[in-house]
């Protein structure tokens, strides 16, 4: 007998199989749908364009938590004290697990599964965030990442979950940011411990700064293209020199407050529109993200490594079951 | 490996709720794994894990056959004007 035409099916089927829940006639009712608010799921008929770039936006995104939660990972053992060890190893489960969570989501889209992403990032044939194609050289790098690049992080995230008009991703990403905001408050602690510190240490965070400053505001991108797909369909809510000049204008006056240079010789203030940075030279963030920043190649070799060195535990696991 | 589709509920109050997936050999490493990937920070005192090919989908066009039935709403308004009615004549 059958009540229901079409019968009801698994969830698993579901999502494996071709979409089944809404559709659009075209793009124009599509965006019209988007521009009302309207939230996208996994098993909707979306438009093969809005499939593609969101999957990569999400890709890049757990990527980008991958490679993050590593670096973190190389500085449990020599964070000073046990304090901030078992800060940095919350921290680490922290980005890991954001990047698990981001891998199922993006999985659930039905472009590639989770081994073919690893594969792609451990070949180097997709994309992760600039700062973390960087090397931390001392302690205080790892301060400046907690509390500038987490920061960074945490303001273009945060824009991407106001108005997110894929369902999935704006409910990992709630998690996600609730999390990163601890990641900036420890942050910001472990400044202010070294900025009270010795003269050494005020100048090896300076030095630290000097190298990050600039990724951390790249991180935001160059100015949004008026066509910005991801704009158009709610995905960013806001557009990258808009989020770029406010983070500016918070951390500018924060480290200062902190008593550091800011490591940019043009940097002024405008009476009308606040601190100004000087003029970016994009050619560096482009280099960076087609895997071809300073530690690219050592960070992708590192992930790699890693998780060829794990496979043990996942074999085990899965045949213990 | 299954995937299992993560349920959490704090103790006392509300219902459960969805929070995501994760990936596992078995419901044992299911459980372990949830707790680590959605429970570091006392999201929830109880933790369902169901089998995404145990989840029955309604399809949405029968589900959304009931919700158009205004008759089984009312929003008050009747009463409330001639409440307000007998005021204005008390
Ligand atoms: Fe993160
Ligand atoms: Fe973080």
């Amino acid at each position: 007998m059958t009540l229901l035409d079409p019968t009801p099916a698994t969830l698993a089927d579901r999502l494996a199989g071709p979409p089944v829940g809404r559709s659009w006639a075209d793009m124009d009712e599509f965006e019209t749908f988007l521009d009302d608010g309207g939230i996208v799921e996994a098993h909707d008929d979306m438009p093969e364009a809005y499939r593609t770039e969101v999957f990569r936006f999400i890709e890049l995104h757990a990527n980008s938590e991958l490679m993050g939660g590593l670096t973190e990972r190389d500085w449990i053992p020599r964070a000073p004290g046990l304090r901030l060890k078992q800060i940095f190893l919350a921290k680490t489960q922290d980005e890991i697990g954001h990047a698990h969570l981001l891998y199922m989501v993006a999985a659930d889209m039905g472009m590639k599964d989770r081994e073919q992403m690893l594969a792609d990032l451990f070949a180097g044939r997709t994309r992760f965030h600039n700062v973390f194609h960087y090397q931390a050289v001392t302690w205080a790098d790892q301060i400046a990442i907690a509390y500038l690049v987490d920061a960074a992080a945490f303001a273009s995230q945060r824009a991407v979950f106001q108005n997110c008009s894929y369902g999935p991703y704006k409910r990992v990403l709630k998690r996600i940011i609730a999390e990163e905001g601890f990641h900036m408050r420890h942050g910001e602690e472990m400044l202010l411990r070294i900025a009270e510190g010795t003269r050494i240490q005020h100048e090896m965070f300076q030095a630290a700064l000097e190298r990050w400053w600039m990724p951390a505001v790249q991180l935001f991108g160059p100015d949004s293209s008026p066509d910005d797909p991801l704009l158009a369909w709610h995905i960013k809510s806001e557009r990258n020199e808009v989020l770029r000049h406010a983070y500016v204008q918070k951390y500018v006056p924060l480290l200062q407050g902190y008593g550091f240079d800011i490591p940019d010789s043009g940097l002024r203030h405008d009476p009308v529109d606040g601190w100004l940075i000087s003029e970016i030279d994009w050619s560096e963030l482009r280099a960076t993200m087609r895997n071809g920043g300073p530690d690219s190649r050592r960070r992708i070799a590192t992930a790699a490594g890693s998780y060829a060195d794990t496979a043990w535990v996942r074999d085990a696991l899965a045949a213990a079951s | 490996m299954r995937t299992f589709e993560v349920f959490l509920k704090k103790a006392g109050k509300d219902e459960f709720r969805h929070v995501g997936a994760i990936d596992a050999a078995d419901a044992e490493l299911g459980v372990t794994l949830a707790r680590e990937a959605y429970v570091r920070r006392g999201e929830g005192d109880d933790l369902w894990l169901v089998d995404r090919t145990h989840i029955v989908v309604g399809p949405p066009a029968f589900v959304r056959g009931n919700h158009d039935k205004p008759h089984r709403h009312n929003d008050g308004a009747a009463i409330a004007e001639r409440r307000r009615q007998q005021r204005e004549t008390a």
